[in-house]
């Protein structure tokens, strides 16, 4: 079962082609990485994957709607984190979650439980009353991947989730992605980090708003011809 | 969920609070009270109904003490209302009839004063002077006889209310107010989400656009209308401005203008991409050309042609003139809807395009 299939995906800015007829399919349950350099074209792409933005031409269907005509039932049903940490500095840890748990309108009751849940499963239930700003980065981006997965979303978007955390977080925040994974939650993630490309079940890459290449990350390594993503990545980018 | 969180940030953030909270008592209580302090020689009218001894003695202690300066003995209050309108006096006092004898038969009598209201500090001021004068005055002829027949003066104010230009500073505080709490929180807290990434956070959420705006603009929209109304009441109570027109009316006006600042606020904050962008373009913008060209501290019609045109394009000044109107003039809905009609036209047209601008960008 498909949760995300894009079709000749194209965005226009008047002349510039951000993103030209770009085609894949993402399973139900898979960890897909998005890799490109800094402006290949992959932030315009999940936001036309993500309701934001209204593509030019081609089609894509993300969690069995369609992005031209149902973008708010796809917005019901993907989760969103970014690059920056994009949670209120101001706010409590708990607030935090509260405000976006009553946005996707999940009852009072209902909400509380899950943000106690996914706190004690953070093992930041102490932490629940203290402003975020007070918190370290790396734990930040754990409760905003939490957040994003609170209203039980088909599909999350993470747009560099670990930019900037240390490796230990980093590989906490991996544990966290592949559990949400089993339960059949669909990751769709970018990153600069090529290590963690390795941990993906397939990649794609991005250059100049096309897909170059796109398998599992043995696939790729083998038909470069070299022994890592980091490398694969080198060899297409500079192209 | 976002009005709520709104207030969260609000009172999070005391700086914030205690600026938008304070700064319009501070303000209107600065320029009610601190311009002018000290007046010589002011020129004043004595009317003299009374033409007795102890009239020529008061008008003689007022001459010879040197706050003031009889420049005219008019023999009608129209005179009066004349002399006032020639700018020639800054205050007049009205001695009544039988002045003498009331004070030796009743032990009282009453001085009427009229002030011009145009400059409300040295009205106040001068109010002070005459009745110290009057106390002097009335000291002097009490140590003179026994206590059985001593006197006391009382001063009636009264306002000089057909000037055309008084009262000039309220409005122009609650104009400044509503541009600085409505226009510049808004742009700047709009403008803070786009910085900190969080308005991609809400954009991405199900929640209409239009509500994300809304809940982050009522806020500063209900601050404002508490702190203007915290002005009306100091204007009323404390420096006594005539409150004509219906109180209601006045503040749908006061609601009108504050959509109008707000939806300038988004508009701003839709072509800045940080806060200092938006509180730098809110400044240049809109609240140099606010305090300059709404006709608050320098008279539109004195001004070269050129900017007369361009302080049409600006909020305020119709504003300041439907204000005027209504709590001068005690005019209404149906005097004033030129203006209302005017400035929700402008906040329609802001929000249409900042509405866009927020689609074209996301």
């Amino acid at each position: 079962m498909n949760s995300i299939e894009v079709d000749h995906l194209t965005k226009k800015f008047g002349d510039f082609t951000a993103v030209n007829e770009i085609s894949f399919q993402v399973k139900e349950g898979e960890i897909f990485g998005f890799l490109g350099a800094n402006g290949a074209g992959k932030t315009t792409a999940i936001k036309m994957m993500s309701g934001l933005l209204q593509p030019t031409s081609g089609t894509a269907i993300v969690a069995g709607y369609d992005v031209v005509t149902q973008p708010k039932l796809i917005k019901r049903n993907i989760g969103y984190m970014s690059q920056r940490f994009s949670l209120y500095n101001d706010l409590t840890v708990f607030e935090n979650m509260q405000l976006f748990g009553t946005i996707y309108k999940i009852p009072r009751k209902e909400l509380k439980k899950r943000i106690m849940d996914s706190l004690a499963a953070l093992d930041m239930t102490k932490q629940a009353n203290l402003l975020v700003h007070s918190i370290p980065l790396g734990w930040k981006q754990k409760l905003a991947f939490a957040t994003a997965i609170l209203h039980k979303p088909k599909i999350v978007f993470l747009d560099e989730p670990t930019s900037g955390v240390d490796p230990i977080v980093r590989r906490e925040f991996w544990n966290l992605i592949y559990e949400t994974a089993s339960t059949g939650v669909t990751i769709l993630v970018t990153t600069h980090y090529m290590d963690e490309a390795e941990y993906c079940h397939r990649i794609s890459i991005m250059a100049d708003g096309n897909i170059r290449l796109l398998g599992t990350p043995e696939e790729l390594k083998q038909q470069v011809g070299v022994n890592t993503i980091n490398d694969v990545f080198v060899e297409y980018v500079k192209h | 969920m976002i009005l709520k969180k709104e207030f969260i940030h609000i009172f999070r953030d005391r700086i914030t609070l205690l600026l938008v909270l304070a700064m319009p008592v501070a303000l209107v209580l600065l320029f009610g009270f601190t311009i002018s302090t000290d007046i010589h020689n002011a020129s004043i009218a004595v009317l003299d109904h009374a033409k007795d001894t102890q009239s020529q003695n008061f008008i003689q202690k007022l001459s010879s003490s040197n706050y003031f300066q009889i420049v005219s003995y008019p023999s009608t209050e129209a005179e009066i209302d004349f002399q006032f309108k020639e700018n020639n006096i800054k205050l007049a006092i009205i001695i009544p009839q039988n002045f003498e004898s009331q004070l030796e038969k009743e032990h009282s009598a009453t001085i009427q004063i009229i002030d011009d209201v145009s400059d409300l500090n040295i009205a106040s001021i001068l109010n002070n002077y005459v009745r110290s004068v009057t106390q002097d005055f009335q000291n002097e002829y009490n140590q003179h006889i026994t206590s059985a027949d001593a006197f006391s003066i009382t001063t009636k104010m009264e306002y000089n209310s057909n000037m055309e230009s008084v009262y000039m500073f309220v409005p122009g505080i609650i104009t400044l107010i509503m541009i600085l709490v409505t226009a510049l929180m808004s742009s700047i807290t709009l403008a803070r989400e786009k910085e900190t990434g969080t308005m991609r956070m809400l954009f991405i959420t199900p929640v209409n656009k239009i509500h994300i705006v809304i809940g982050k603009v009522i806020p500063y929209m209900i601050i404002s209308f508490l702190s203007t109304i915290v002005i009306i009441i100091i204007s009323v109570f404390v420096f006594k401005m005539p409150l004509n027109g219906s109180i209601l009316f006045l503040l749908l006006l006061c609601i009108i203008f504050m959509l109008t600042a707000a939806s300038f606020g988004m508009l701003i904050s839709t072509i800045s991409t940080t806060q200092l962008d938006a509180m730098m373009i809110t400044m240049m913008g809109l609240f140099l050309p606010t305090v300059l060209l709404s006709g608050f501290l320098f008279p539109l019609n004195s001004m070269p042609m050129i900017f007369q045109v361009l302080a049409n394009v600006f909020p305020a000044k119709w504003f300041i003139l439907a204000i005027k109107d209504v709590m001068i003039k005690g005019s209404g809905f149906f005097d004033v809807w030129p203006y209302l009609t005017i400035l929700f036209g402008m906040a329609v047209v802001f929000i249409s395009i900042s509405l866009k601008m927020l689609d074209k960008r996301n």
